[in-house]
């Protein structure tokens, strides 16, 4: 049943402004489920949209679903290191 | 459109406004009604076409705004006064970097002699005032070499007067090479976001400037139900450890100093040779290690901040949506709309219009009473359309401001070129037109100031012998009148020679050999086409154009042109024109059983023709007698096809049009229904081009009415 209720989301190689509404509408789908994240394909990152990326986990911490950040790039990796942040910032488990 | 692009254009229309206040900024400092408020909103708009250009990678023009910024910098520090001849270079500058824009914009090329001449100009002027702050940063605007794309890293000294203010501390300005410790606070507001900007790149910067702890503080980051995903919620606290001036980490924020929270300060370097300086130390010490601590916390304010909306969900999100909106809907006073939204609308008002007046058409056939509920509630109706088209009208109206702007710089650059002293006074920017009216108002008034400038206005030395001030002026005011604006345009200088007006027209054949004129009449032929009175053919005004082209594009906008003249003191042309382009005062007439609409300005009599006044004149051709004159009689139901035969003259109204070159003609039609303010509707939009007609609309009757042509017309009459 759980297995069911789980998606996974990629995120595009390109997470600059233009991204982040799309992001945010895509997240608000996937509301409700499980989500693994695949963001093995990210070249670049902005701010907005690591703003998206927290709204998300604090959102799904909220909901108590399981909230996943798999293979994170290289690049995503040193975006985040240069805003302060890292990838356990994305995760939350609520199992 | 790519959301770049979008963003980019939205740069510009945005650089526009800026050019604006700056402009105004400027003339207002020059007619010193300034206060600092002024000079700082002027070296606010230069410096924001600066970020906004290096953001866009525009090289020449971030060089140019930088330079200039640099001078007016100065400025508003009181370095350097703001005298006339430095007005007048810093006005020319904003021309440049007006054209600079555009160019950026719509390509070609910019005259680099130009741009270079007022480039060293500036650079010059600011240098005198390089008192001791400037002097400790040797002239380097000339070296200033703009950053790529968004770089802002450039060791670029000259903005130490803006920045610096830790000079004290470093000791006498001597750059800190021994390492230093700052603690930036650094907080994006969503402007920064909307210009293309990020803040990764920002902190990017900084950590490049040396050794950087980064602490993110998302407290602020909303629920995704609430959150806005170009909004700005992430704030930064960075400990830098570097041998960098205080100067040069500011420079990082140089571009988005308006579009984020930023402060800078830098952790007191203890001496080792220092013994104890006990009270200021721990005071400036103090929040340092709060900010220290607040670093490797993060990760528990990420638990805290869920665990608190975790426990009181309900509670928290209605708040902070509420802290979040505020601020949000204080900043939007504006929106920009795209024009053809508007048009749209504009068009289905008009729909609204004809729909309501043929409802009451309907009501009234119907035999309803006056009084009863329908017809009184149908009154309310018409009046609320009436409202709702006022209110759509006054969507696309706009102030006159920016066209009485552009003309201030065409009274420079021709004041300049003629060698002629002269002082442009505008009255009523406020008054709002039709944004096309506006825009088509460009070029006659272009060509209206020119004139004013070059021949209205006497040479300096001409002036003094007739006892005026050695500068002329040229005054330029709106108003509205009476449902139409009134836009004059005047100047001090000599007023219309007439004699030589006359003998000119009678040289170029405008007008015969002794027939007797009065004073209007002669001032009215300078509208005549191929009439210049200029002598010789100057750079300014010697272009082929005359005043006639002016006075049929304000006809073609729906317009008058007058002219009145007085000798000595001067001569003022005054411009009449309609609100807007959508709407058209027409006489409704009828002809072989249609219903057509003449456009009232075209109109200047109606008449009866009489027996006696009605001419033949060749094969078909009539002419009418009118005052002493013959004026040709053009039948329009023939000329438009709706009867194969001419109509009786006698049994006709003949109405008395002016077209282009002032002639007159008769145009004969049925019968006259009366004066109607008609909505305009494109025949080319939803048909295509038919000979005589200018556009169409809908009459109550929900008929469809063509407007004429009046010039197509009467040209056709006589080819």
């Amino acid at each position: 049943m759980k297995q069911a209720m789980s998606t996974t989301l990629a995120l595009p190689p390109v997470l600059d402004i233009t991204a982040a509404g799309p992001l945010a509408s895509e997240f608000l789908r996937a509301r409700g489920k499980d989500v693994s994240i695949d963001a093995s394909k990210v070249e670049r990152v902005g701010a907005q949209c690591i703003q998206v990326l927290l709204s998300a986990v604090a959102t799904w911490t909220l909901d108590g679903m399981e909230f996943d950040l798999a293979n994170p790039s290289a690049a995503l990796v040193e975006g985040l290191d240069i805003a302060g942040l890292e990838p356990a910032n994305f995760i939350a488990r609520n199992a | 459109m790519d959301t770049m692009a979008a963003i980019k254009q939205t740069f510009f229309q945005e650089c526009e406004e800026q050019l604006a206040e700056l402009e105004t900024g400027l003339l207002a400092i020059e007619s010193e009604e300034h206060d600092t408020d002024t000079i700082n909103a002027v070296f606010r708009a230069v410096h924001s076409i600066k970020g906004g250009a290096g953001a866009f990678g525009l090289e020449e023009l971030v060089r140019f705004a930088h330079t200039f910024e640099t001078t007016l910098d100065l400025v508003r520090s009181g370095q350097i006064q703001p005298d006339a001849g430095l007005l007048k270079l810093m006005l020319r500058s904003s021309d440049i970097l007006a054209d600079l824009v555009r160019f950026s914009r719509d390509g070609g090329e910019m005259d680099e002699s130009r741009v270079s001449q007022i480039h060293e100009e500036l650079t010059r002027a600011a240098q005198p005032g390089g008192t001791p702050a400037a002097s400790a940063a040797p002239a380097a605007a000339p070296s200033f070499t703009p950053p790529a794309a968004f770089d802002a890293g450039s060791d670029d000294d000259d903005f130490v007067p803006i920045t610096i203010n830790f000079d004290d501390i470093l000791g006498g300005g001597e750059p800190a090479v021994e390492e230093q410790v700052f603690v930036v606070s650094f907080r994006p507001k969503p402007e920064l976001y909307a210009k293309a900007n990020d803040a990764i790149k920002l902190l990017r910067e900084i950590r490049a400037l040396g050794d950087a702890d980064v602490a993110c503080d998302i407290s602020e980051v909303p629920l995704l139900t609430e959150l806005d995903p170009e909004g700005a919620y992430l704030s930064w606290t960075i400990r830098l450890g570097s041998d960098v001036t205080e100067a040069q980490v500011r420079e990082v924020f140089e571009f988005v100093e308006f579009d984020c929270d930023v402060s800078v300060t830098a952790e007191p370097k203890v001496d080792p040779n220092f013994e104890f300086v006990p009270a200021p130390v721990a005071e400036t010490r103090e929040p340092v290690p709060a900010l220290a601590d607040d670093g490797p916390l993060i990760p528990e304010s990420v638990l805290a901040k869920i665990a608190q909306v975790n426990a009181e969900p309900a509670k928290a999100s209605p708040a902070a949506a509420a802290n979040q909106a505020q601020p949000a809907q204080q900043a939007q006073t504006t929106i920009r709309v795209d024009l053809d939204r508007v048009d749209r609308l504009i068009d289905l008002v008009g729909e609204l219009v004809i729909n309501q007046s043929m409802l009451s058409q309907r009501v009234t056939e119907a035999g309803i009473a006056r009084l009863s509920e329908v017809a009184v509630g149908l009154d309310d109706l018409e009046q609320l359309t009436r409202e709702i088209q006022d209110s759509v009208m006054a969507i696309r109206a706009q102030p006159v401001r920016p066209i009485f702007q552009r003309m201030s710089r065409v009274v420079r650059e021709v004041a300049d070129m003629v060698g002629k002293s002269v002082r442009l006074v505008t009255e009523g920017e406020n008054c709002e037109v039709d944004k096309t009216v506006i825009e088509r108002l460009a070029d006659p008034l272009t060509h209206m100031i020119r004139n004013a400038v070059d021949h209205g206005l006497e040479k300096p030395e001409d002036r003094i012998k007739a006892g005026k001030p050695e500068q002329g002026v040229v005054r330029m005011t709106a108003a509205h009148r009476s449902g139409r604006v009134i836009i004059e345009v005047s100047d001090d200088g000599a007023g219309i020679n007439r004699a030589r007006v006359k003998e000119i027209a009678i040289k170029r054949g405008v007008i015969e050999p002794g027939v007797p004129l009065s004073d209007s009449e002669i001032d009215d032929l300078i509208f005549a086409p191929g009439f210049s009175t200029a002598s010789t053919v100057s750079d300014v005004s010697g272009r082929g154009v005359g005043m006639d082209v002016v006075k049929r594009s304000i006809q073609a906008l729906g317009g008058r042109i007058s002219i009145s003249s007085k000798p000595g003191q001067g001569t003022t042309f005054t411009l009449s024109l309609p609100l807007t382009l959508a709407v058209l005062d027409g006489m409704v007439v009828t002809v072989a059983g249609q219903t057509l609409v003449v456009p009232l300005t075209a109109i200047v009599e109606t008449l009866q023709p009489k027996g006696p006044e009605v001419h033949g004149l060749g094969e078909r051709a009539k002419v009418i007698a009118i005052r002493g004159s013959f004026i040709p009689l053009i039948d329009v139901g023939y000329k438009l096809g709706y009867r194969y035969e001419e109509a009786d003259p006698l049994n006709s109204v003949a109405i008395m049009v002016e077209s282009e070159n002032r002639a007159q003609s008769a145009l004969m039609v049925d019968g006259i229904i009366g004066q109607q303010q008609v909505v305009i509707k494109s025949l080319e939009t939803n048909y295509g081009q038919v000979f005589g007609v200018a556009a169409a609309t809908i009459l109550g009757d929900g008929r469809v009415a063509v407007i004429l042509d009046v010039d197509a017309i009467v040209a056709g009459n006589r080819s």
